[in-house]
C-alpha cells in the first residue's frame, strides 16, 4: 500500500488518467445497470405489487397473459389468496390531454388486489365507469375526475384514483372492472378472466385446459423482456471486459517500465510480495477512486433525472457492480504481477 | 577470523559443449572496516563474483560465509531476508524508486524491515556524511546522477549490513569524481566498520584498497 499511494501520489497526472477512464467506465456500467433495472421494474411492477407467486393461465396461451382466457369453470372456487384479473391492451384518452398507451386490468371487488390496492389520491373503483390508474397518467397531466374512453369505446370512465407502481410490461395500468374488461374485449360469453393471480406458493390449479405457473416463468414470457434484459447483461458485461483490459494494459505498460527498479529493490532483499503487494494495492485504489466518482456522478444524474426516464437506483445491485469492477481490477492485475515475480535480480549486476 | 569468506567457490553455467565455467576454484576474505577491490577486464567472472557473494546466485561448489554463517544452502526467501538484513548493495545503475523522495526511499526499508536499521542520529550522520542531508524531500529525478549514486550509498548502509557489495561505482566517473566516491567508500569501511568490496575495473580506486585482488578468466588471485 505505501509504495501505491507514494506512486499516486507523485504521478498525478497518470494515474488521474487511469482514474478518470475507469470513472467513464464505471459511470456507463452504473447509468446502463440503472436503467437496465428500471425498464425491469417497469415491466414487472404491477406483478410484484400483487405480491404474486403462481400465476394461472390457459394453457394454450404460451404463458402470455394478454393471450388467455378463462371460464367461470376453469376458474373453480378461489380462497381469499387469489384474485381474477382480465388483461387487455388499451390505448386511453381524455378531452384536452394526449393519448396514452396502457394496459386495461379488469378486477373483482371483492378479491385481494382490488381490495389490497394501495392508492396515492382519490379513491378505489364502486362501479364499473370508475377507473384507477398509475401515477404515469398524472405526470402526463391527467387528474381526479378526468373522462377517459378506452379504444373506440364510447363509455366514459372517470379517474377516481391514482396507484403508484402500476405498471406491466413498462405501461401503466388502468385498473377497473371485469365486467369492463369484457366490454373491452367484446367478449358476450364464455371467458370471465385471463388470468388467476395466487400469493400462495402451493397454489395449484388442476383443472383442463389450464396451467399453472411460478411467477417469474410468466415474468421471463413478457413480451420483450427476457431480451431487453440479456442486451443489458451483455453490454454491462461487455463493459466489464473492456474495463478489465484497460486496468490490465495500464498496469501492464506501468509496471514494465518499473522492472529494472524492482530488479534492484529484489536484489536488495525486498520480498516479491511487497511488490506484488504494490501492483495489487495500485490497481484497487485506482478503481475504487474512479469507482467512488463514478458512483458521485450517477447519484448528481439521479437527482437531474426526469421521473419519465425509467431507471431505478437499487444502492446494493450497483455496490455489487461495483464490486464486481473490482474483481476486475484484481483480474487485471494479474497480467503485471507475473511480471514482477518474474524479475531477476541477477539482471541488476554487472551495469 | 574473517567477517565475509568465500571458499573454493567455482561456478558453471550450461551444460554439454555449451559449458561454461565463470568462476575457478575461488577463495575471498574480507573483514570489517577494510575495503577490497576485485579488478580484472570485462568478462573476467567479476560480475558472477558479485552475484555469489551477494547471495543471488547459488554457486555451483564452495561455500560463502558471513559472520559465521554459510548462506548458500538457504533457501531462496531465506537469501532474500540476508540481504535485506546483512548485504548492502551498490549498483552501477542506481535505480532509486522514481516515486519515492529520498527519506522515503529509507521508510521503505522500514516497511519490510522494521528493527534493526540505523537510527536517525545515524541515518542524519550518513546523510551528512555523504553531503545528501539537505535532498531527504527531493525526488531522484531532481537529483544529479552524483548526488543519486551518494542515496544509493545510504540506502544500501540503512539497513546496517556487515558487508557492503559494489558494483562498478565509479563507471563513466571523472578522475576528480571517483577520488571523491574512492573516499566516500573508504570512509563508510573505516568510520561504520563495514567490510566493503567493489568490483571495478578503474584502477584509480586502488590507492583507497586494503586490499586489492586480480580477476582474470575466473580465477581470482589477491594483487601485490
Amino acid at each position: 500500500m505505501f509504495l501505491a499511494l507514494k506512486e499516486i501520489k507523485k504521478e498525478k497526472l497518470r494515474s488521474g488518467l487511469i482514474v478518470f477512464m475507469i470513472t467513464l467506465i464505471g459511470y456507463l456500467i452504473l447509468i446502463l445497470t440503472s436503467l437496465a433495472l428500471g425498464l425491469a421494474q417497469q415491466n414487472t411492477d404491477a406483478i410484484y405489487s400483487w405480491d404474486a407467486a403462481r400465476i394461472t393461465l390457459n394453457a394454450d396461451a404460451n404463458t402470455d397473459m394478454r393471450q388467455s382466457f378463462l371460464s367461470s369453470k376453469q376458474i373453480g372456487p378461489l380462497s381469499k389468496n387469489e384474485a381474477v384479473i382480465g388483461e387487455t391492451s388499451v390505448v386511453a384518452k381524455a378531452k384536452g390531454q394526449k393519448q396514452q398507451s396502457a394496459v386495461f386490468l379488469g378486477l373483482k371487488a371483492s378479491q385481494y388486489i382490488a381490495k389490497d390496492l394501495k392508492l396515492t389520491a382519490g379513491r378505489n373503483v364502486k362501479k364499473a365507469t370508475e377507473v384507477v390508474v398509475d401515477t404515469a397518467f398524472k405526470t402526463a397531466g391527467y387528474k381526479l375526475g378526468d373522462k377517459l374512453t378506452l379504444n373506440d369505446d364510447k363509455q366514459k370512465y372517470t379517474i377516481v384514483g391514482f396507484t403508484a407502481k402500476a405498471k406491466l410490461n413498462i405501461a401503466p395500468i388502468v385498473y377497473g372492472r371485469l365486467a369492463t374488461w369484457r366490454r373491452l374485449r367484446g367478449i358476450v360469453a364464455g371467458p370471465v378472466a385471463s388470468a388467476i393471480i395466487s400469493k400462495d406458493a402451493k397454489y395449484q390449479n388442476t383443472r383442463s385446459g389450464v396451467k399453472t405457473y411460478k411467477t417469474q416463468q410468466v415474468i421471463e414470457k413478457l413480451p420483450g423482456y427476457s431480451a431487453q434484459n440479456a442486451t443489458f447483461v451483455l453490454m454491462i458485461g461487455f463493459l466489464m471486459v473492456i474495463s478489465l483490459i484497460i486496468i490490465a494494459v495500464f498496469l501492464y505498460i506501468l509496471t514494465m517500465q518499473k522492472l529494472p527498479n524492482y530488479a534492484v529493490l529484489r536484489a536488495q532483499g525486498i520480498p516479491s510480495r511487497v511488490l506484488v503487494g504494490a501492483t495489487v494495492a495500485q490497481s484497487l485504489l485506482l478503481v475504487l477512486s474512479g469507482m467512488i466518482i463514478a458512483a458521485g456522478l450517477t447519484a448528481l444524474t439521479a437527482l437531474a433525472m426526469p421521473a419519465a426516464v425509467p431507471m431505478a437506483f437499487d444502492i446494493p445491485i450497483l455496490a455489487a457492480v461495483g464490486a464486481g469492477l473490482l474483481v476486475m481490477a484484481l483480474l487485471g492485475s494479474l497480467i503485471p504481477i507475473k511480471s514482477v515475480l518474474s524479475v531477476d535480480p541477477v539482471s541488476v549486476i554487472g551495469g | 577470523m574473517s567477517s565475509f569468506t568465500i571458499k573454493h567457490v567455482d561456478q558453471i553455467f550450461g551444460s554439454g559443449t555449451a559449458q561454461v565455467q565463470a568462476l575457478h576454484d575461488v577463495n575471498f576474505e574480507a573483514d570489517a572496516g577494510t575495503l577490497s577491490l576485485i579488478m580484472g577486464p570485462s568478462g573476467s567472472g567479476k560480475s558472477t563474483f558479485l552475484t555469489i557473494a551477494g547471495g543471488l546466485l547459488t554457486p555451483t561448489a564452495g561455500t560463502v560465509t558471513l559472520n559465521g554463517i554459510s548462506y548458500t544452502e538457504r533457501s531462496k526467501k531465506e537469501r532474500d531476508a540476508l540481504r535485506l538484513d546483512a548485504i548492502g548493495f551498490v549498483l552501477q545503475a542506481y535505480h532509486l524508486l522514481p516515486y519515492l523522495t529520498v527519506a522515503d526511499q529509507f521508510r521503505l526499508v522500514d516497511k519490510v524491515k522494521p528493527s534493526g536499521n540505523l537510527s536517525p542520529e545515524a541515518l542524519e550522520d550518513v546523510l551528512q556524511t555523504l553531503g545528501i542531508q539537505a535532498l531527504t524531500n527531493k525526488y531522484p529525478g531532481e537529483l544529479s546522477g552524483g548526488q543519486q549514486q551518494r542515496v544509493a550509498i545510504a540506502r544500501a548502509l540503512y539497513p546496517d549490513p556487515a558487508i557492503i557489495l559494489a558494483d562498478e561505482p565509479t563507471a563513466a566517473l571523472d578522475s576528480a569524481r571517483v577520488a571523491v566516491v574512492g573516499a566516500l567508500f573508504k570512509t563508510l569501511a573505516t568510520k561504520h566498520n563495514k567490510a566493503v568490496v567493489i568490483v571495478t575495473h578503474d584502477l584509480r580506486l586502488r590507492e583507497f584498497a586494503d586490499r586489492t585482488y586480480q580477476m582474470e578468466d575466473g580465477r581470482l588471485s589477491e594483487a601485490s
